[in-house]
């Protein structure tokens, strides 16, 4: 995992808008960005996995968090939905069955399987061999995800430099001795460093995984 | 992009294309009365939701045209104007470099070389060029505190090339100091207290400077590039991090207080980098340790081979 991963930011920062922009309604603007930051990335990930390009993995992107938004109410009261993890996982895999529907209109005909039209306890419960690869993937991508997250919120929290040694340390693991050599620090630092942000991250992705 | 329905009105000038276009107005491409190429902005009263922020914009504008031309570092304001019946005002400025021929324009394919355009094509920049522009604007910025005002919305688009020379450009938020809007600027250059004091400015050049020494978008701040090695550039780019640390902390207490602390650490970093005599004195210390390193190694080898001699001598 590492937390500058090769995923387009920048790109992003336009689709963010224009998300916010089409979710103006919506009470609470701050909230709806901080879900987009938190989440984004594992949507587009799932998304790539899937067989999407970028501009699509984008597209779906947006469409799953504006169906988040439309109904975050109704999951906050069905508990039958399931878990949050659960929920989003159906929504993301419904969207970029969207997408690909998109590519082939005919196709997209004949599958009468439209997440619109169906109920969505009755569409998680259908099985498909692919779901269970999906499942795999999702669980993966959901914890990386979710420490990615939970250490980008951190790193506004602690001192620059800790994070820095930390980045170098734990994300792109190199040995705590060319740490410190590296950024002219003793070797201790860089262990409290580690130690201080992992404890953080930890106590962050508790306060993810509680959030919904 | 498409030309405004009317072309404004600019005394002295020849309005030849339009070049960008911004929140609250355009810029136009213009020739003055002696050929001079020149840029000038229209801001229009009627993309402001009300008159105040119009008004405002047009005073910060009259307070450093003045200001801008006293200091190499800020784009020069030549004409300040204004037409209400039309709803705009006008100023007209120095114009940054094609980024191809320089100052020798060619109207029809001009295209302004600014710092973000640089950093489009050569994804970063070598830390000497990065402490140059830094000390550059830093001084820039530190002269425009000094007179009482402040940017607020520093960033690589808005850093243009005069003459092959960093300017602080787009003045359009500039504003008293007294006058804190903190909702303004530009997303990832806003410190976390908000966008409306020099110590906000310093943060932006903060970010300014941690995009172009490491390529890195300003939001993954402050992870350091990959790869990073152990050459001459990255061990610059690791002190240079320090003073970039120091210029974007989230914590405005522990920032540079000043554009003129974050110049002196820049001069420093800059005298020292390029003093011969530390260069020589650490080429020689290098020197020294390597054949140290050699003497050392070389004695160990003797020392476990004459043990080795021994021992296969005693033993019986």
């Amino acid at each position: 995992m590492s937390l500058t991963m090769t995923l387009p930011t920048e790109d992003f920062i336009p689709t963010r808008y224009s998300l916010l922009s089409r979710l103006q309604n919506r009470d609470d603007q701050d909230s709806w960005k901080d879900f987009f930051e938190t989440y984004w990335r594992l949507i587009y990930s799932i998304a790539l996995k899937s067989g999407l390009t970028e501009a699509e993995a984008q597209d779906a992107v947006q469409e799953t968090v504006i169906c988040v938004a439309k109904d975050i109410e109704k999951f906050k009261r069905d508990r039958s939905l399931g878990s949050f993890k659960g929920w989003l996982r159906n929504l993301t895999r419904w969207r970029i069955a969207d997408q690909l529907r998109k590519r082939e209109p005919v196709a997209a005909a004949e599958n009468a399987l439209s997440a619109e039209n169906v109920d969505m306890p009755g569409l998680a419960e259908i099985s498909d061999p692919a779901d269970d690869a999906l499942e795999k993937i999702w669980e993966e991508e959901w914890r990386t995800n979710l420490m990615a997250a939970a250490a980008e919120r951190v790193k506004h929290r602690v001192r620059e430099e800790h994070y820095q040694m930390f980045d170098l340390n734990v994300m792109r693991q190199w040995p705590a001795s060319k740490v410190a050599e590296a950024l002219g620090v003793n070797i201790a630092q860089v262990y409290l460093a580690k130690h201080r942000m992992l404890a953080l991250i930890r106590k962050e992705v508790r306060l993810l995984e509680k959030q919904w | 992009m498409t030309e405004a329905a009317t072309i404004p009105v600019v005394p002295d000038h020849e309005l030849l294309r339009l070049i960008g276009r911004g929140s609250s107005g355009e810029v136009w491409l213009a020739r003055n009365a002696i050929g001079s190429c020149r840029a000038v902005k229209i801001v229009r009263k009627e993309n402001f939701s009300r008159g105040q922020p119009f008004d405002r914009e047009f005073a910060g504008v009259q307070k450093f045209e003045p200001v801008s031309r006293s200091h190499d570092g800020l784009v020069d304001i030549l004409q300040v104007g204004r037409n209400d019946a039309a709803g705009y005002f006008y100023y007209v400025m120095e114009i940054a470099d094609d980024v191809r021929i320089g100052q020798n324009l060619n109207s029809e394919e001009y295209t302004p070389r600014t710092l973000a355009w640089d950093l489009d094509q050569r994804g970063r920049l070598p830390i000497g060029e990065c402490v140059r522009l830094g000390a550059a604007i830093a001084s820039a910025l530190g002269f425009l505190h000094r007179h009482g005002l402040i940017h607020r919305d520093i960033k690589p688009s808005n850093i243009i090339f005069v003459n092959g020379f960093p300017k602080l450009a787009d003045i359009g938020l500039v504003t008293d100091l007294s006058e804190a809007g903190s909702r303004i600027g530009t997303d990832g250059f806003i410190p976390p207290e908000g966008a409306g004091s020099a110590q906000a400015d310093i943060y932006s050049l903060g970010k300014v400077l941690y995009e172009i020494s490491t390529g890195h978008d300003r939001n993954d701040y402050p992870a350091l590039p990959e790869p990073l090695g152990e050459s001459a550039e990255d061990r610059d780019l690791i002190q240079f991090n320090k003073i970039v640390l120091n210029a974007s902390r989230a914590d405005y207490s522990r920032r540079y207080q000043s554009a003129e602390d974050l110049l002196t650490d820049l001069l420093s970093f800059q005298f020292s980098k390029h003093n011969p005599r530390r260069e020589k004195a650490r080429d020689r210390l290098e020197k020294a340790i390597s054949i140290g390193g050699l003497i050392f190694g070389f004695g160990v080898i003797i020392t476990l081979l004459w043990r080795l001699i021994w021992i296969l001598n005693h033993t019986p």
